[in-house]
């Protein structure tokens, strides 16, 4: 009987127990509201085919004539912002037809493009050679390099001009000057302006950009121009490139259509290549770099660069002006090419 | 003479039961009554919801992103918060985390009103974050725009004597396809402006796309703003959207980024002013870094090279 008694007691309790945790159970389900509801919405701008850039093709080769081996110099001599690695392909298609590159380093015992009593360093290398390539120099070429490089150019030599808008780099080890505290600023690379104004041309300031037909960047901008360099060209990719100006003795080549100026933000065309005579001036040189030289139609660009360059006939022994009587380099480090390290003359020939 | 059945001494002692029993449980409702006195003023005089101010300030990285998320989502959850406010001054931050931002902020404004404050820059990253707001109030000083990208590509080579299994192991990526990555995050980017604002912008999606920062003032003429008003302005807004006459305002802060994930792996050389890359989590390792960035790029190497979409 009193077992009995607890028995029912218990069960009492349990039921009762059961009866107020299934209240609460469905009590909590019927006030709750869910926590998490909806899905989320899907974002229209990352739902279009749209949205992926295409790649820019990049399959041909730059190639160089056959024919008479020419002898094109690479002045890097003035702090030119370039290198036989840089340009390999351009360096390559020449070698391979037969041509020698060479690059200028200077003279070690006149210094960077100081002319000596017997005459220019740099004009006596002109002497020996057929064409000149000056990319981007960090250093002015003094009046009697560039009176040589004129009369470089008026004997038949071929030169080109290559050059970006001139940038600095900027350290960010500040220069301990009480009361100033300030980065260190030096130029990196510069055009060949007083060159280049003796051709009739002159390098702009800023780059040309396009915000909507681009190269997937907008600084990827589109060139073509008729004929001469520019035949077959009908979509070259500059990246950054600088425009030219041209007087009554050039002409442009080549040129940017609808894209604005970085400086003035103005847009229209805008000429990126310009021949005076046996000279050509090119607002962009990543067309010669291994990384831009075989895209888009830049090979074609490239190619006819490299043919302009070694088609020339010049007049051995000029300049004649500001030399020593016409001897061609040698030794003590006047060149520089693959063994620039030695100090000894170097250069990339044509191995046959 | 006729007996009642009790006598007036029991009747008597009934009634004086009934009022003590009457007086206890007057006492005993005037105690449940006061006891439950607070909760029920409580009610009477409790908001008819709450607005929580989300805070996106400082660089947005994926920690602090994470950290924002996560205050959206408290806010969906919870019952009483009837509408966001964005409290925005950040120059951006990664592309990634800026993505996982405007996702969130999104997916709340579908639910809720959401009205941001430019209470300083809204500019890259950080805009990114706000488009998705009904409305977008800025003051004549703060910023809005620079919706662009940009990549800092290393330009060191590989370590010597190091083994890696493919040509883009140390990089990643070639060069070209860095600026397709780039011009993709650009178009997602653009697309995403236009596709929240597109109605009310006055501007082409190649002039957007130059990433200028516009003044508060010029940003509510092209549309990349709404209106002019601090944060009790953009509270008072998201209050009307909601429907809400009597609300309180609950301010979620912005998370910020560790100490030593803003300087790598070194907490000993902790700097005044840590890089760009330190904040941005590079440990040690360089790789392509895709930023939503408004800003110069502060490197320890000058020769970092910026891979830039436009001047994001």
């Amino acid at each position: 009987m009193r077992t009995r008694d607890v028995a029912r007691g218990i069960g009492v309790v349990a039921v009762v127990a059961i009866v107020v945790l299934a209240a609460t159970v469905a009590g909590g389900l019927l006030v709750s509201s869910p926590t998490n509801v909806g899905e989320a919405p899907t974002p229209d701008a990352y739902d279009t085919g749209s949205l992926d850039a295409s790649p820019i093709a990049s399959d041909g080769d730059v190639t160089a004539p056959d024919g008479e081996s020419k002898t094109v110099v690479v002045d890097v001599s003035h702090g030119n912002d370039v290198s036989e690695d840089a340009i390999q392909p351009f360096v390559d298609a020449l070698v391979e037809s037969g041509h020698e590159v060479r690059f200028y380093g200077g003279s070690s015992s006149t210094g960077i493009g100081a002319p000596t009593q017997s005459g220019s360093p740099f004009n006596e290398t002109l002497r020996s050679a057929d064409a000149l390539v000056v990319v981007s120099p960090a250093a002015t070429y003094d009046d009697d390099e560039a009176a040589g490089v004129e009369a470089f150019a008026d004997a038949g030599g071929r030169v080109l001009l290559a050059a970006d808008p001139p940038t600095t780099t900027t350290s960010d080890q500040p220069i301990s000057i009480p009361g100033l505290d300030t980065g260190g600023s030096v130029s990196a690379a510069g055009q060949p302006a007083n060159l280049a104004g003796q051709f009739d041309v002159t390098f702009g300031n800023g780059y040309l950009y396009d915000m909507a037909d681009n190269a997937n960047n907008f600084q990827h901008v589109y060139a073509s121009g008729d004929g001469g360099i520019a035949d077959g060209v009908e979509d070259a990719i500059l990246g950054g490139a600088v425009p030219l100006r041209t007087g009554p003795d050039a002409s442009v080549v080549l040129s940017v259509g609808d894209a604005a100026l970085s400086t003035t933000r103005e847009t229209g065309s805008y000429a990126v290549a310009a021949r005076t005579g046996n000279v050509i001036a090119v607002g962009d040189t990543d067309v010669l770099t291994s990384g831009m030289a075989t895209t888009g139609d830049n090979d074609v660009l490239a190619s006819n660069l490299a043919a302009f360059l070694v088609s020339g006939d010049k007049e051995p022994g000029e300049p004649s002006n500001g030399g020593t009587g016409g001897q061609p380099p040698t030794g003590s480090g006047a060149m520089i090419g693959s063994a620039a390290s030695t100090g000894s003359a170097g250069m990339v020939t044509a191995a046959d | 003479m006729v007996e009642t059945p009790f006598g007036d001494d029991d009747t008597a002692s009934a009634r004086g039961v009934v009022r003590v029993t009457t007086l206890v449980l007057v006492v005993v409702g005037l105690v449940v009554g006061v006891a439950l006195a607070p909760q029920a003023w409580s009610f009477a005089t409790q908001p008819d919801g709450n607005i929580a101010v989300v805070e996106i300030q400082g660089s947005i990285t994926g920690e602090t992103a994470s950290g924002v998320v996560e205050n959206l989502r408290e806010a969906r959850q919870n019952d009483s918060i009837e509408a966001v406010v964005l409290d925005v001054d950040s120059p951006g931050g990664t592309a990634a985390a800026s993505e996982q931002l405007y996702l969130a902020v999104k997916r709340t404004a579908a639910e809720m009103p959401v009205v941001t404050s430019v209470t300083g820059t809204a500019a890259s990253g950080s805009y990114y974050a706000a488009i998705p707001s009904e409305q977008i109030y800025v003051t004549p000083a703060s910023v809005v725009g620079s919706v662009g990208v940009r990549a800092t590509v290393p330009t060191s080579g590989s370590v010597e004597g190091e083994v890696v299994t493919g040509p883009d192991k140390n990089g990643g990526a070639t060069e070209a396809e860095v600026y397709e990555r780039v011009e993709t995050l650009r178009r997602a980017f653009v697309g995403a402006v236009f596709a929240e604002r597109g109605d009310r912008i006055d501007l082409t999606r190649e002039e957007v796309s130059h990433a200028k920062v516009y003044s508060g003032a010029a940003g509510v003429e092209n549309g990349l703003a709404d209106e002019v008003g601090g944060v009790d302005t953009a509270v008072a807004a998201a209050a009307d959207e909601a429907g809400l006459d009597d609300y309180r305002v609950t301010r979620m802060d912005a998370p910020q980024p560790s100490l030593l994930s803003q300087i790598g792996l070194s907490a000993e050389e902790a700097p005044d002013q840590p890089s760009t890359e330190q904040v941005f989590d590079y440990r040690g390792v360089d790789t392509v870094q895709y930023l939503m960035l408004h800003g110069t790029i502060r490197t320890t190497e000058t020769e970092t090279e910026v891979t830039a979409n436009a001047n994001a």
